[in-house]
């Protein structure tokens, strides 16, 4: 069965490649320095392409050892601290040849020399000239490139259909609307202590930032002498911020010290009317495995089953969406690898765009704004399609992933909702670690 | 004593030669050789690698591209003894250190003595229910607790609710406040602690003669007299060896705060060991997460210095 979707896969994949323009150059390759025989890469992916789209990575493989005879190991890794073992690994000479990073984390890699320089190759991966800008930034540094996007996402606005019908509440088409919603859906629900109108929790830093970026803020900005500069106590990221508070404290019922990693099972219970997450999460909250521990037992449906849509959060700025973080992967070819023009070979078959349209069936966006519109024709992905024209990015700053893992934004945004800082006070602070995380 | 010991010091030369041959035997030394090397290899060499990174200045890029890094001298430890961040959690450690080692060895010493009392069954069942949680891992207790406080789904909030009048603690989070957090953390350690410290400590207790004790109260001493003149000097050294113990432990304290808090410790939640780890694990700054990590050494060599001097002197006593 599985070999028969990766065949459809792999045919579906030849017509619509023929289809899109420029990719047939990619067919023939150039031979030489090719010859895989008796070679095998090694290829480090995430988890999510194991349980979402195996397939998509098995038919890439296969086209690959047809044109160059190298076999294809991959082994597939578990997000949890999986850059401490990843800095292990790399330390070491056996290392894996080509490895996929989230792409809040590339730009730590990419200018600490772990990956190889592909900006010769750069013209011959499908898509490059429209690649999402989210993703092939932090691949950047001096003017060369070293990773290539693989796929992305976008956050949007779940919200549950019966709340609002039976409050006689329309899906919000602006950000007045949103707060006018959750006002009456909260006091509708004011005998249930539990009910948030909108589940936010305090340390989902992806979703504040999406409200600083809204009102015209920013995270950090690389001044004229080459310094990083927090930008957090700007007027406009003040501003969007306070938004963000006010929903939050208002409205969401949750742990104010939790991160996002609950918000699906809080969801999924049936006492919040709206969630920001991404447009996977729709499905996450809808229906859960039966044994949570077990990866193959069947699926149940929650108490939301059936109850919840997706649209595209509405922004700051009238007629405008929410900026949303455009989250997603990148691949790299190890520095250290023996096998580069093999490793780059490999992406190219991994990233066409043929590999590309059978990703869009598993519910994620592409790497390219030109297969967008594609992508909002898929079912359930609309939303996310939407958002996604219009999104920001972290700081592309060497240190950027620092911050990230110091948690300095959290830590300001916990301060701040439990009310032990006021919001200029945390902003202020955040400000200060970031220039010094970044500048160090 | 010395006055005895000096005439036999002609024998001495006698003594000696026998003496020196058992030395040279070989059959010790090739016993505990493996356990050297275990011990060289699992600890020697990561300190002393340690401790050379401390004093380095080592990037990620080296890491990458095999770079051997450049010395740095005590610019590491210059900059952390500089950071007011850095006093503040070595204070945190050491007084949540000294709460945890109080309360549990206080907690096992009065758990041991309530062992002494009851009936056999009743001690078999704390001896059994004490197994199993000593038996269960740092990390899963800490999810277990860390589920019983939980804001959104927690059992506590809801009993509170139920048992207590008056209170309303639907929705309410027990780490945004400092103390609160750090009881729940505290009573997690003290919780893991207890059942080898009662253990041991009855096992100690069953050391201390009944008829001593039997006779202090024919003399007229109360329970409090009793234990304080007859058990404690017996049950002594092992207090103070558990104690240590209890303080090694107590000291690198990670897991629990560090998972109670999802892996995501605000920095009102760093231990020195947290500290350590975010600071070369999550920030790749090994070295001045190294030198957190001497520094800490140091600090525990310091603390312990106090019970070491206190158990020499009750190897000398005995």
């Amino acid at each position: 069965m599985k070999r028969r979707i990766a065949v459809a896969a792999a045919v579906a994949a030849t017509l619509l490649g023929a289809a899109a323009c420029g990719s047939s150059k990619n067919t023939t390759t150039s031979g030489n320095p090719l010859d895989g025989k008796g070679k095998t890469l090694k290829v480090y992916l995430m988890v999510d392409a194991q349980t979402g789209w195996k397939d998509v990575v098995d038919a890439a493989s296969a086209k690959f050892t047809q044109a160059t005879g190298a076999a294809v190991d991959v082994q597939y890794q578990q997000w949890a601290n999986h850059l401490t073992k990843l800095d292990a690994t790399l330390a070491g000479s056996d290392v894996p040849d080509i490895v996929e990073l989230g792409n809040t984390e590339a730009s730590k890699y990419v200018f600490n020399g772990a990956f190889a320089d592909l900006t010769s190759k750069v013209n011959t991966f499908d898509n490059n000239s429209t690649w999402l800008t989210g993703l092939s930034g932090p691949c950047q540094a001096d003017g060369k490139t070293y990773c290539v996007p693989y796929y992305a996402g976008a956050r949007v606005l779940l919200y549950r259909t019966d709340l609002f019908q039976a409050a006689g509440l329309k899906a919000p088409q602006s950000y007045d609307d949103l707060v006018a919603a959750a006002r009456k859906l909260q006091s509708a629900h004011a005998s249930d202590p539990k009910f948030s109108a909108f589940y936010l929790p305090g340390k989902y830093w992806y979703a504040a930032m999406a409200w600083v970026y809204g009102a015209g803020g920013s995270i950090a900005a690389k001044g004229g002498d080459g310094k990083w500069a927090g930008t957090l106590e700007s007027q406009a990221s003040e501003q969007g911020l306070q938004k963000w508070v006010d929903l939050t404290k208002t409205y969401s019922k949750g742990d104010p010290t939790k991160d996002e990693n609950d918000q699906d099972a809080v969801y999924a219970q049936g006492s919040s009317a709206m969630l920001y997450g991404n447009a996977w999460e729709s499905g996450a909250v809808q229906q859960v495995h039966k044994d949570p521990n077990d990866p193959n037992s069947a699926m149940v449906d929650t108490k939301v089953k059936g109850k919840v849509a997706t649209i595209p959060l509405p922004g700051l700025t009238a007629g405008q969406g929410m900026p949303t973080f455009l989250g997603g992967s990148i691949l790299g070819v190890a520095a250290k690898s023996g096998k580069k023009d093999l490793a780059a070979e490999w992406i190219k078959d991994f990233t066409s765009t043929a590999s590309m349209t059978a990703l869009l069936a598993k519910g994620v966006l592409p790497n390219s704004t030109a297969l967008l519109d594609q992508a909002a024709s898929v079912k359930g992905l609309e939303a996310a399609a939407a958002a996604a024209k219009n999104s920001w990015f972290v700081p592309n700053a060497p240190g950027w992933a620092d911050v990230e893992k110091s948690n300095v934004l959290q830590q300001m945004l916990v301060d701040v909702v439990t009310g032990k800082k006021t919001l200029d006070e945390a902003a202020r602070a955040a400000d200060a670690q970031i220039a010094s995380t970044l500048n160090s | 004593m010395h006055a005895v010991r000096t005439p036999p010091r002609v024998a001495d030369g006698l003594s000696a030669a026998p003496a020196r041959r058992r030395r040279r035997e070989p059959t010790p030394y090739l016993l505990i050789l493996p356990t050297l090397l275990v011990l060289a290899g699992l600890l020697a060499f990561p300190l002393a690698y340690m401790t050379e990174l401390s004093f380095k200045r080592l990037t990620l890029r080296d890491l990458f591209t095999g770079g051997a890094g450049s010395w740095v001298g005590v610019a590491n430890y210059s900059k952390i003894l500089h950071d007011p961040f850095f006093w503040t959690v070595v204070v945190r450690t050491i007084a949540v250190a000294a709460i945890c080692v109080v309360v549990s060895v206080l907690s096992g010493l009065l758990v041991a003595l309530l062992m002494q009392r009851v009936s056999g069954w009743v001690r078999v069942c704390m001896i059994v229910s004490m197994m199993l949680v000593w038996a269960l891992p740092q990390l899963v207790a800490t999810q277990v607790f860390t589920w019983l406080v939980d804001t959104d789904w927690g059992v506590l909030n809801w009993l509170i609710d139920k048992v207590v009048p008056g209170v309303d603690f639907t929705n309410h989070s027990w780490f945004i406040d400092l103390w609160q957090g750090w009881s729940v953390i505290i009573a997690l350690v003290v919780w893991g602690a207890v059942p080898f410290l009662a253990i041991s400590l009855y096992a100690g207790l069953t050391q201390v003669p009944r008829e001593l004790q039997e006779a202090a109260v024919v003399d007229g001493a109360g329970p409090w007299a009793v234990f304080r003149s007859v058990t404690w000097p017996i049950l002594r050294p092992l207090v103070v060896i558990v104690t240590t113990l209890s303080v090694i432990w107590d000291m690198g304290l990670f897991t629990q705060p560090y998972i109670a808090r999802a892996s995501k410790p605000e920095l009102d939640y760093y231990s020195l060991a947290i500290y350590a780890y975010q600071e070369a694990f999550a920030k790749s700054n090994y070295n001045t997460g190294s030198a957190i990590a001497v520094l800490t050494v140091l600090l525990m060599i310091g603390v312990m210095a106090l019970y070491a001097r206190q158990m020499f002197k009750i190897g000398d006593a005995d």
